[in-house]
């Protein structure tokens, strides 16, 4: 690597100018393939995610303007595009179910809800490839940001990545969408840092999801404003007074140059993405395979085995304060606990989106299990999603002990889902809210995403929901089944 | 709150789900907990501090503050800035638009968004109340009462005095939190104080005067801190005065989906190892719980520290060197009988604090200018004096004005640190002919140390309010002012602003 002195005020400048000049025929297959089956993903557990209470009580609290961008799972209900952003954006990261990045982020769920809300609203709607650029350029910023310090890569302490890394992200991506000359994509990051930031306090809470929401809201906020050319630092990124504030080792690099003939290395093309087997912390997912790991090992020499005859359960796995959480009261502190999910795990066999309901977490048999875990933080265990391991050691009141490791999960960038079981998920997700049509309607488009010109269908399968009727609907006589035929023509 | 009475609170919360009692029967009404958390005294705090509390310097003072917050606003209502974020929110169109807009009769936005632009309005020229430690308290706090005042019902409108009782916990709140860091009594390094306390004060002073019962009081303090914290780069310019917009209105989101049940981090105040809460925008944050008000007099902050109105819209340091240079001028126009002439000044040396974001030798916008120590000192040393139209574009660009910037130097003494508390500004002229003029300013006429007189303030406010608004409603704004904490609605004050 050559060393050369880079002049104050090239990082900032290099984004912009990256930003601007990115276009579709920079685009990798591999980076394509990726990002199309990130869209999925998110589009599902969004879905998923407007039967919950956080995201009723945001959508509430949003609904007091004029329409323009479609809501998810709300037929008939448009809210300004930021606040689309912001519900949508919600409802993705609202069960912690949304994909996860090294170094630590959730990328997507930043990114989608405000660039599909933009898109909406544009008098000429964007291509399927478009869509994708900007999409990625979104997840790309994030990407070179997090690599401007050592502590981004271990798992968070004080600020929580998709508020600080995901604002930004949103804000080049929808920068990118309505195609910003360099200065004002510069302005919109700059506005987007002064959104920066929310402590680490918040998650394993019910305002975690807000995170992600106005991460969404924010960026999208932040190019509006750029468009009317609102300003901001042109140095923002080379600052440590600007980004730099988030971090305590902030070294920022310049972007390569972009040309419309150059080769473009994407991060994501080297580092792939994990998604999420069930809705829970990533750290969750190590220790979830490793106890089922250990159940088999114990069904499997006492099959008629009572698992009350577990007496301890050690538990090593790295320090991260924020999900060590031994009783859980509420999902949301469920999904962020090393104990919790570990006892789950031994009890059921598997970890799903029913294990976080009250009855599940309510039960006898498991909040017995849950006294008998004991967390250990080995040395060589580090808080970092690319190194960390789980390994459980399960003692009887036999006196017999069965231990399993996991140093990779099904599901992490390293072992990554295949296509069918990513369907899979996105086909469970969908359909609690929408119809076997329009689910697959849905994972068509995705598919699809970059040879389709038009890709406005995209955001109007989101806006079904099986259980509900379009407001309109209610008005006239018509059935559900005719509810295809009319959104295309809306 | 050390981890073993964190997990002991979850374990008895967790024996009760399972003995299947209501969770609000484990509260266990009002019997303070031995050892409460900092974030739940401030929760308490919020929800229990009453009329009565507030002594009469507090209430004069907070007065004065409002005054003063207002004029600002609309005055800022004519800037660039301005009139950039209410399209914005505009082209938002809301149909709960109840919530007036600063210098734009008639015009209506929904209750965040007029806080928002109120907000930018009142930041918009660096204009606003300064504080120690430093921050800008009132324009977090007021954009977002006025606004949420508009929402009530014309016959159920807050008193006078619940206006100033809200007003005064969201900047007693600010107070209180930033005397959790001694990093945070310097002038700001890294994260845009109003954008840090200024939400959590919006936040505080929103779920007051909503009355929210105390638990949904911290959760609107801990909601509020997953918005909070902007970077100082985009201090001196044009994006700065969102800070304290969105610190308004983020604030109000706060307190209202506090009101809708929304729960967050019960901690966020508390300094708990390994998990940053708000304690993540400072080095060294060490917090305290608030006093309880049953158990001892409360006394506000505002009473023993109080506030710096501006005379001059820019940044608080200038008002220093300002007035330094001033004292040279009128050296030089004795002298020289009349105009001053760049031709005379072989040097110009400014002693001032270090602090790389105001140290600018030339400034190309109005808000760079603004953080300019060379730029005031210069403008003072030619006019006299700093007003509000040595900030017009064609004012930056007076050739005398250039060529006196060029003949600046800076120095930074070590006994003159980046403190509002403790800095001064000197300035030292060496006259072509060999003369040497010195000015220096240890206390600025508006610094808590010497506050504006009512009379001052009152002319400020005239001159602010007067770009937009008639004579009758100036002085009516001024009577309704006055007598707040004798009105038993807010409406006159509202009305004028409509």
């Amino acid at each position: 690597m050559v060393l050369f002195s880079i002049p104050f005020n090239e990082i900032t400048e290099s984004f912009g100018a990256a930003v601007s000049c990115l276009s579709t025929s920079h685009l990798t297959d591999e980076v394509i393939r990726r990002s199309k089956r990130m869209i999925l993903d998110t589009l599902g557990v969004g879905l998923l995610g407007t039967s919950t209470p956080v995201f009723n009580t945001v959508l509430q609290c949003s609904q007091q303007a004029l329409e323009n961008s479609k809501v998810w799972g709300r037929p008939g209900l448009s809210l300004p595009p930021q606040y689309a952003a912001f519900v949508n954006g919600v409802a993705v990261h609202s069960m912690d179910f949304d994909d996860t990045w090294h170094p630590a982020t959730h990328p997507s769920g930043a990114v989608l809800p405000a660039v599909l809300a933009l898109a909406e609203t544009l008098p000429v709607k964007p291509s399927g490839l478009e869509l994708l650029l900007a999409f990625n350029v979104g997840i790309e910023v994030q990407g070179r940001l997090l690599r401007f310090s050592k502590e981004a890569h271990n798992i968070p302490k004080r600020f929580h990545p998709p508020a600080v890394v995901g604002v930004m992200g949103s804000a080049a991506a929808t920068a990118k969408l309505l195609g910003l000359p360099a200065a004002q994509s510069i302005a919109a990051l700059a506005i987007a840092c002064s959104s920066a930031g929310a402590p680490m306090a918040n998650a394993a809470t019910q305002t975690k999801p807000l995170h992600m929401g106005n991460a969404a809201r924010g960026g999208l906020e932040a190019t509006r404003l750029a468009l009317l050319s609102l300003e901001g630092n042109t140095q923002i990124l080379d600052l440590e007074s600007g980004f730099g504030a988030f971090y305590p080792d902030y070294v920022p690099h310049p972007l390569a140059e972009v040309t419309p003939t150059s080769h473009y290395r994407w991060v994501l093309e080297d580092q792939n993405i994990a998604q999420k087997r069930f809705p829970a912390h990533l750290g969750m997912h190590w220790v979830a395979d490793a106890a089922i790991e250990a159940r088999a090992k114990f069904l499997d020499k006492c099959p008629n085995a009572d698992l009350s005859q577990i007496k301890k359960i050690t538990l090593r796995v790295p320090t991260s304060r924020y999900v060590d959480c031994p009783l859980p009261v509420s999902e949301h502190q469920a999904r962020h606990s090393f104990q919790f999910n570990c006892c789950t795990a031994l009890l059921d066999g598997e970890v799903t989106i029913e294990t976080f309901s009250k009855s599940h977490m309510n039960r006898s048999a498991l909040k017995e299990m849950l006294l008998k875990v004991q967390l250990e933080n080995p040395q060589d265990n580090h808080s970092s999603f690319e190194k960390m391991y789980c390994e459980i050691a399960v003692e009887t009141t036999q006196g017999e002990m069965f231990t399993a490791r996991c140093n990779t999960f099904y599901g992490h960038w390293r072992k990554p889902l295949s296509h069918e079981d990513l369907v899979r998920k996105f086909r469970a997700n969908a359909s609690t809210v929408l119809s076997a049509e329009v689910v697959e309607g849905i994972i068509y488009t995705v598919d699809h995403l970059d040879t389709n010109q038009d890709c406005s269908m995209l955001w109007s399968y989101m806006h079904f929901n099986k259980h509900m009727m379009h407001r309109d609907e209610c008005r006239s006589s018509q059935c559900n089944a005719s509810l295809l035929n009319r959104s295309t023509f809306e | 709150i050390n981890v073993c009475t964190q997990r002991s609170t979850r374990y008895l919360s967790a024996i009760s789900a399972a003995r299947g009692l209501h969770k609000s029967a484990l509260d266990v009404a009002e019997r303070p907990a031995p050892e409460e958390t900092v974030t739940s005294s401030f929760g308490r705090f919020i929800q229990s501090v009453q009329p009565r509390h507030l002594s009469p310097t507090v209430l004069q003072r907070s007065k004065r503050m409002v005054l003063d917050s207002i004029g600002v606003g609309l005055l800022g209502s004519t800037t660039d800035v301005f009139e950039l974020a209410l399209q914005h929110c505009q082209h938002m169109y809301a149909p709960d638009d109840v919530s007036f807009v600063y210098g734009r009769q008639g015009v209506k936005l929904s209750p965040t968004l007029a806080a928002f632009v109120n907000g930018v309005a009142a930041h918009s020229m660096d204009f606003d109340d300064t504080w120690h430690p430093a921050t800008h308290p009132s324009g977090a706090v007021l954009p977002a009462l006025l606004a949420i005042s508009d929402m009530f019902h014309n016959d159920s409108k807050p008193s006078g005095l619940d206006f100033l009782t809200a007003f005064n916990v969201g900047i007693e709140i600010q107070g209180w939190l930033m005397r959790f860091s001694n990093e945070a009594h310097n002038i700001p390094k890294r994260f845009h104080p109003p954008s840090v306390v200024g939400t959590m004060g919006s936040a505080a002073a929103c779920a007051r005067l909503l009355s929210l019962d105390r638990n949904q009081c911290s959760n609107a303090l801990a909601i509020a801190a997953s918005l909070a914290g902007a970077p100082m780069a985009n201090a001196a310019t044009q994006s700065k005065p969102l800070h304290i917009g969105n610190a308004s209105r983020l604030g109000l989101e706060a307190a209202l989906l506090a009101s809708r049940g929304l729960e967050a981090s019960p901690l966020v105040l508390d300094a708990v190892p390994g998990v940053a809460g708000f304690s993540a925008f400072y080095e060294d944050y060490a917090p305290n719980p608030i006093t309880s008000l049953e158990e001892h007099e409360h006394s506000f902050l505002i009473e023993t520290q109080d506030i710096a109105f501006k005379r001059f819209p820019a940044h608080l340091g200038m008002h220093w060197i300002a007035d330094a240079a001033a004292v040279v001028h009128k050296t030089l126009a004795g002298l020289k009988g009349g105009s001053i002439s760049p031709n005379q000044v072989q040097e110009i040396l400014l002693r001032v604090p270090l602090s790389k974001y105001i140290n600018r030798p030339f400034p190309e916008t109005e808000h760079q200018a603004r953080h300019s120590f060379q730029f005031n000192a210069c403008t003072a040393l030619l006019d006299g004096e700093v007003t509000v139209q040595s900030f017009h574009p064609e004012a930056l660009q007076r050739p005398e004005l250039l060529a006196l910037l060029s003949r600046v130097r800076v120095e930074h003494p070590h006994d003159n640190p980046a403190n509002f508390n403790i800095m001064y500004g000197e300035v030292e002229v060496t006259l072509v002919s060999g003369d040497v003029l010195r000015g220096r300013c240890d206390t600025f006429y508006g610094h808590w140390r010497n506050p504006l007189s009512q009379e001052s303030l009152q002319k400020k406010f005239r001159s602010n309010a007067g770009a937009v608004l008639s004579n009758e409603r100036v002085e009516r704004l001024i009577e309704a002012v006055e007598g707040l904490d004798h009105l038993d609605d807010c409406k006159p004050l509202l009305a004028q602003l409509q």
